[in-house]
């Protein structure tokens, strides 16, 4: 996703920001609007609260099992931060198993076998006038700048961060980083290894390391999906609702998508595997050009507009049945309802199995379309942008021109709905109801469509003040179909309307 | 090369060259060319293996991370050996992997392999086809990495050789003419001729 700070330096003017998050484009947080009544408590969590929590439950563990930190930390993750199932089996059976079990050394045992059996064994510093050599570097340095743990292997400080970044950073070690002498199995400590690095994102990075398992293995944990990110939702119980973290980013506390309704999780889950399954037809509809139809000279799809014009023979169509545009446009607007009964027709086994792949491509096209387009509104963020700052030189305020970029978020947030309805559609039976939601589909998909051409095309043409009052009137309406599409699809969950296909 | 890995190589360098093996010929570490990132080892195949006497040249690349990774090391000198490819000189070796420890050295490395020569561990194997026969038949692996070891590493020659050869020249009076491949064919089929023969057919 591009970033567009610019935009949000004046409305965001009152928000607490740390400078490490650049809020994304669209205000996300009105993702949630309208959606559903009842609120979904839940906190986003820093890296840092994270290792607090996690800490607390080591301290716990520890009060009742007295083991070193990090070895707590280790064992817990192997009985995946089930501590009271932990505390059981360390009582009930032999500890050192346990360690074994967990790839640990006893901790009682540990010094004693710290050095190894092997030929080669590491020496140990040499004093040479007062001053120690570090068998890594070969430097000569003064005792404070030496340092090591409880076997005795010591090494400049220097030698020890460099050495705990190549095991983070290169090899991402976190769970046991141990003793950079050979052979030795001396675990680093937790404590140790945030006090020998320096460099902020090495430390991150570790933290990250370390509470993988911990929110991995917590249902009311989830990581924030987005790439670095490293912030953690806590949900008070497990649901299918929308959370926000910090970066801006919104998506499902039970899943992790991207915010999908209306559609549920485990169908969401079967239609992206089938998807993957598919790679290779639906990257081909995927693709970015297509052919005009009536000249099939090459166009490329720059912006979210379905409404396409041939460069060449000035054509108007639709970039998704690539039907002319004209009836698009008026009221028996038909580009978003598959026909069954035509499916119907095919008889033999063969012409199923093609009818089977043309239905999927077809449902496919259209989510994978929105999608598209939902990436290039990204570019409308900025286009929208020079147009809010050219109207301010025509004497309207900035408040008056704030409209706009509401409508791009509105834009977005129909054009995210209206993706996941078409996976929703795909595995629907047909019955009275889902014929209602295919006509609710079509309206939205009509709507949102005419925004996004008022957006793109016409905003640069127009007369400023005529606009206002069109692109405002047309994004309040696109909400409004939006949420009655939601409300019906959600009755529909509560009155277990809505009949799903089998074996597709 | 960064700063520490370059004084490393430097004071490494000294420290081999003083050392006992190489006093006794046992070790050798050279620049390949002006820089230190790109070495030549050489280590004698210790007594009592097949490989005794023989010279076997390293390839050492040291990465731009070391000493905090290890060297990347392989045999140029063809050898016969359950953890050493017999193709590309490929090495199985933990200490060039998780187990290497930057307070190791290219000379711990080069003793390591000297190691290794003396005690193959067939069941971490880098080539199948001789861990598999160093399993099952030891007798034939020892007289063919002992002949290997004089095909290629300068090692003595020994007794056994003759039957070998003898049988390497049937092969090229058949018409398989490339040496390597008629003596990895006859090496990987236990010298059975016929076997070697149809492993060589297209
Ligand atoms: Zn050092
Ligand atoms: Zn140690
Ligand atoms: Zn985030
Ligand atoms: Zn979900
Ligand atoms: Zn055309
Ligand atoms: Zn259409």
């Amino acid at each position: 996703m591009e970033i567009d700070d610019d935009l949000l330096a004046n409305s965001d003017a009152g928000t607490e920001d740390d400078d490490e998050f650049v809020e994304l484009a669209p205000e996300q947080t009105s993702a949630m609007d309208g959606m559903d009544p009842e609120e979904f408590p839940y906190d986003v969590l820093a890296l840092e609260q994270v290792v607090t929590l996690m800490v607390d439950i080591i301290k716990e563990v520890r009060n009742v099992v007295e083991i070193p930190a990090t070895t707590t930390r280790i064992l817990l993750n192997h009985f995946k931060w089930d501590k009271e199932k932990l505390i059981e089996t360390y009582y009930e059976s032999d500890p050192d198993r346990i360690f074994a079990d967990a790839h640990l050394i006893s901790p009682s045992r540990k010094v004693a076998i710290a050095c190894s059996k092997r030929e080669i064994k590491p020496r140990y510093s040499v004093k040479e006038n007062g001053e120690y050599v570090c068998e890594i570097c070969y430097a000569s340095v003064p005792e404070q700048l030496m340092s090591g743990l409880e076997c005795g292997h010591r090494f400049c400080i220097s030698c020890w961060t460099h050495y705990l970044t190549t095991k983070i950073m290169d090899e991402g070690m976190g769970q046991t980083i141990s003793c950079a002498a050979h052979n030795c199995d001396i675990l680093v400590d937790d404590e140790t290894v945030m006090k020998l690095l320096s460099d902020s994102h090495v430390k991150l990075k570790y933290q990250h390391l370390i509470t993988n398992s911990f929110v991995e293995c917590n249902r009311l944990l989830r990581w924030c999906p987005t790439p670095d990110c490293g912030h953690v939702i806590k949900g008070q119980y497990v649901s299918d609702k929308p959370v926000t973290c910090r970066c801006g980013h919104t998506f499902c506390f039970a899943c992790g998508q991207n915010w999908h309704d209306p559609v549920k999780c485990s169908i969401l889950r079967k239609w992206i595997k089938k998807c993957d399954d598919d790679s290779e037809t639906s990257n081909w509809i995927a693709a970015n050009t297509k052919e005009c139809p009536k000249c099939r000279s090459i166009i490329e799809k720059d912006g979210g507009c379905n409404h396409m014009v041939c460069k060449k023979c000035r054509f108007d169509f639709c970039w998704v049945c690539l039907g002319p545009w004209e009836p698009h446009g008026s009221s028996w607007y038909n580009c978003n309802r598959y026909d069954e009964d035509e499916a119907k027709r095919a008889r033999s086994a063969q012409e199923k199995s093609r009818a089977a792949l043309q239905r999927y491509l077809f449902y496919c096209n259209r989510y994978m379309n929105h999608m598209q387009s939902l990436k290039l509104e990204n570019k409308l963020y900025a286009s929208v942008r020079d147009k809010m700052e050219e109207m301010q030189k025509h004497n309207m305020s900035w408040i008056e021109v704030q409209f706009l970029k509401k409508a791009v978020d509105v834009l977005c947030q129909c054009r995210q709905t209206l993706m996941h309805t078409y996976v929703f559609a795909f595995y629907l039976r047909k019955n009275n109801q889902s014929i209602i939601f295919e006509t609710n589909q079509r309206d939205l998909e009509q709507a949102t469509e005419q925004l996004s051409e008022y957006l793109e095309r016409e905003i640069t043409q127009e007369v400023l003040r005529d606009i206002k009052q069109k692109v405002q009137d047309k994004s309040r309406y696109c909400e409004s179909r939006r949420n009655v599409l939601l409300k019906h699809v959600h009755e529909g969950y509560e009155n277990e309307l809505w009949e799903y296909l089998d074996n597709i | 090369m960064s700063n520490i890995a370059l004084t490393r190589i430097q004071r490494e360098f000294k420290e081999v060259i003083k050392s006992d093996e190489v006093k006794n010929c046992q070790i050798k570490l050279e620049p390949f060319e002006d820089n230190f990132t790109h070495l030549k080892g050489e280590i004698i195949g210790p007594p009592d293996t097949p490989y005794q006497g023989g010279k076997y040249t390293l390839d050492i690349v040291i990465p731009e991370t070391y000493p905090f990774n290890p060297p990347k090391v392989k045999f140029l000198t063809k050898i016969w050996h359950p953890n050493i490819s017999s193709q590309t000189g490929a090495i199985c070796l933990d200490i060039l992997k998780d187990q290497w420890a930057a307070a190791m050295t290219l000379r711990t490395v080069l003793l390591s392999l000297q190691a290794l020569m003396s005690a193959a561990e067939p069941d971490d194997p880098q080539d199948a086809v001789v861990a598999t026969q160093f399993k099952q038949h030891p007798e034939i692996f020892r007289s063919t990495a002992s002949f290997w070891a004089y095909v290629y590493a300068e090692a003595p020659r020994n007794e056994k050789m003759k039957e070998y050869e003898e049988k390497l020249k049937q092969l090229q009076e058949m018409g398989f003419h490339e040496k390597n491949s008629r003596i990895t064919a006859l090496s990987s089929k236990n010298w059975d001729l016929q076997a070697a023969m149809e492993f060589l057919l297209p």
